[in-house]
């Protein structure tokens, strides 16, 4: 192992392309070779994010089993001296177990990596969130493969060139997998358009029951905004799958305001981008008050009806209305 | 049936500080506990031990300290502790961790289920499912919630960003619990007072797992590590009125010299 060569797989399609894009601007300075990982049929339709070639997998994309095999099958054909993984929940399940499978190095939530040529190979370093993305840390690795999990929205993905890759198809056999799938239940979603948002209501385990999400609804309405979630709200209350946090959605409002939500770390890093934060909440000690910009300490049912009423009764709209 | 929950005894991410002119994480005077994560490992083992009937042990990688803190969890329904002490205090590379974790499984026998946290409540990396998954062969159910054993079977939901996905593996096998997805019991004072008597029994890597500090170090990928924190400047102004119709006045006129609102008379 330890070529010059990124292999890049990620099964959601925009994350590829971004994913693509940082590997490219990691590596133009030495002019690595890029290799992708496509899953599915209409794969070769992801030969065109600028990577050198693309190997072709026809596997259940639902199955984490399948996809270790199938990345591990590509990394034994590329050797690459980085892999990097989406970090969505397949991508940080698969990622560590690839590290096992080739001995890698690793680290979940990198935000940028530097290969330098060394003489047992390339070096690589890498930055990655550490506490839930309290801390930055800077990862000398030794010298091997190194495996590097990337959330959404840390490369930019911007177009690299429109050179069309090498599409292979890889028939490597797979073994068959311990884990049977029996059926998808998918989460209601409501389609909203978060990582654009300019105005968000942010709502947190404060909010008691399913029907009082109308009146967080109503000033978001009010101000042409959308409303998010804290995770446990959605992971466990099923009302409210589009969250925001850590592996979530990550939000760069020009307001945002917080409505029963903790501040637990692993939430704040979903927010923090965003522009204003205006918190509130019942709970004078709660951690949310030191990330915000103004906090009001108040019953949130008593609260957002006044704050309402006054933007209506005083005609105030968003700044970049028109 | 043997069930092994898999605990960690964690910081409290919340109350790390950074230092404001080094960026430097002040970690010293954490407080630490058992995951909020990990008591939702708890929660789970003891519904399928309530459910199938089973002996229920734990496993954490933690430090000595750790000791006092199983108590909760104990009276919530776990038969007995392992303690490994971490010789690496918390510091060691995933692959060493799971290393030293796979040894001490390895040692207390063999277990038809194995649950864990999706990840820790500090280190968040969801490295350990996956990576124990690899290295003891195991068929491994990820973010887990609704588990059920019947006829040699788990059966669970894994709960994925935009779906819950209905699954099964034959035992043995090893399954995360999804986020929030066990909220664990209250325990009765009775419950406490038994815990006192359930045993925490301690091991050391060396000699009790056979393993030697420096070959372990050797696994590990990194050669060097540094750290800063993420300064977050935010104003923290808490607003401060009689009522709370003037508190939403305020606010309003505050988004408006703000320029994030705009409009209006008062």
């Amino acid at each position: 192992m330890n070529s010059q060569a990124i292999l890049v797989f990620s099964e959601d399609a925009d994350l590829l392309k971004e994913l693509v894009s940082g590997a490219k601007q990691g590596t133009k300075a030495q002019d690595w070779r890029i290799a992708a990982v496509g899953v599915g049929k209409e794969a070769s339709a992801l030969a065109n994010l600028g990577e050198d070639v693309l190997y072709q997998v026809d596997v259940d994309v639902h199955n984490p089993e399948l996809l270790t095999a199938a990345l591990e099958a590509a990394a034994r054909k590329v050797e690459p001296s980085i892999v990097l993984v989406g970090a969505t929940k397949l991508g940080l399940e698969v990622a560590p177990r690839i590290a096992e499978r080739l001995a890698a190095g690793y680290a979940a939530w990198a935000t940028g990596f530097e290969v330098a040529s060394g003489t047992e190979g390339a070096k690589v370093m890498a930055q990655s969130m550490i506490f839930a993305g309290v801390g930055i840390a800077t990862h000398t690795f030794k010298a091997g493969p190194v495996v590097l999990s990337v959330a959404r929205g840390i490369f930019d993905s911007r177009q690299v060139d429109g050179k069309q890759a090498e599409v292979v198809v890889l028939d490597t056999p797979l073994p068959a997998p311990k884990l049977t799938i029996h059926g998808y239940r998918p989460k209601a979603m409501n389609g909203g358009r978060l990582a654009q948002a300019r105005f968000v209501v942010d709502v947190g385990q404060g909010v008691k029951e399913r029907d009082d999400l109308q009146i967080t609804q109503a000033l978001a309405n009010l101000l042409d905004g959308q409303l998010s979630c804290s995770r446990p709200m959605s992971a466990d209350r099923d009302w409210f799958p589009e969250w925001v946090g850590l592996s979530g959605a990550k939000i760069k409002p020009e307001l945002c305001v917080t409505v029963g939500v903790s501040g637990a770390v692993q939430h704040i890093i979903g927010i923090r981008d965003s522009h204003l934060i205006v918190a509130v909440n019942m709970d004078e000690g709660a951690p949310i008050f030191s990330q915000a910009d103004y906090g009001v300490v108040a019953d949130l049912y008593e609260f957002l009806p006044l704050l309402i009423e006054r933007i209506s009764a005083r005609g105030i709209r968003p700044a970049w209305a028109t | 049936m043997r069930i092994l929950a898999l605990i960690k005894y964690s910081m409290d991410v919340a109350e790390v500080k950074v230092d404001p002119a080094t960026k430097e994480l002040r970690l010293a005077g954490v407080p630490e506990k058992i995951g909020a994560i990990d008591k939702n490992v708890a929660e789970a083992a003891v519904q399928l031990k309530e459910a199938n009937g089973a002996a229920l042990q734990a496993l954490c990688l933690g430090p000595l300290a750790a000791t006092d803190s199983f108590k909760d969890v104990l009276a919530m329904g776990l038969d007995e502790v392992f303690l490994v002490e971490d010789p690496f205090a918390g510091a060691a590379d995933g692959r060493v961790a799971a290393c030293i974790l796979e040894a001490a499984i390895r040692k207390l026998g063999q277990f038809d289920l194995i649950l864990c946290g999706f990840a820790s409540d500090d280190g968040y990396s969801y490295q350990v499912a996956p990576r124990l998954a690899e290295r003891l062969g195991l068929p491994l159910v990820s973010y887990g919630r609704q588990l059920k054993v019947s006829d040699g079977q788990l059966e669970a939901e894994r709960d994925l960003e935009d779906g819950l996905q209905a699954v099964s593996v034959s035992l043995p096998a090893l399954a995360s619990i999804a986020e929030e997805a066990y909220p664990p019991r209250r325990t009765t004072l009775m419950e406490a007072i038994k815990a006192k008597k359930k045993p925490v029994n301690v091991w050391h890597v060396e000699p009790d797992l056979g393993l030697v500090r420096n070959e372990l170090e050797k696994l590990s990928s990194i050669e060097s590590s540094s750290q800063v924190g993420v300064m977050i400047q935010r104003k923290q102004r808490m607003l401060k009125t009689a009522t709370l119709r003037e508190s939403a006045d305020q606010l309003i006129d505050l988004l408006l010299e703000e320029k994030v609102l705009k409009g209006g008379s008062k």
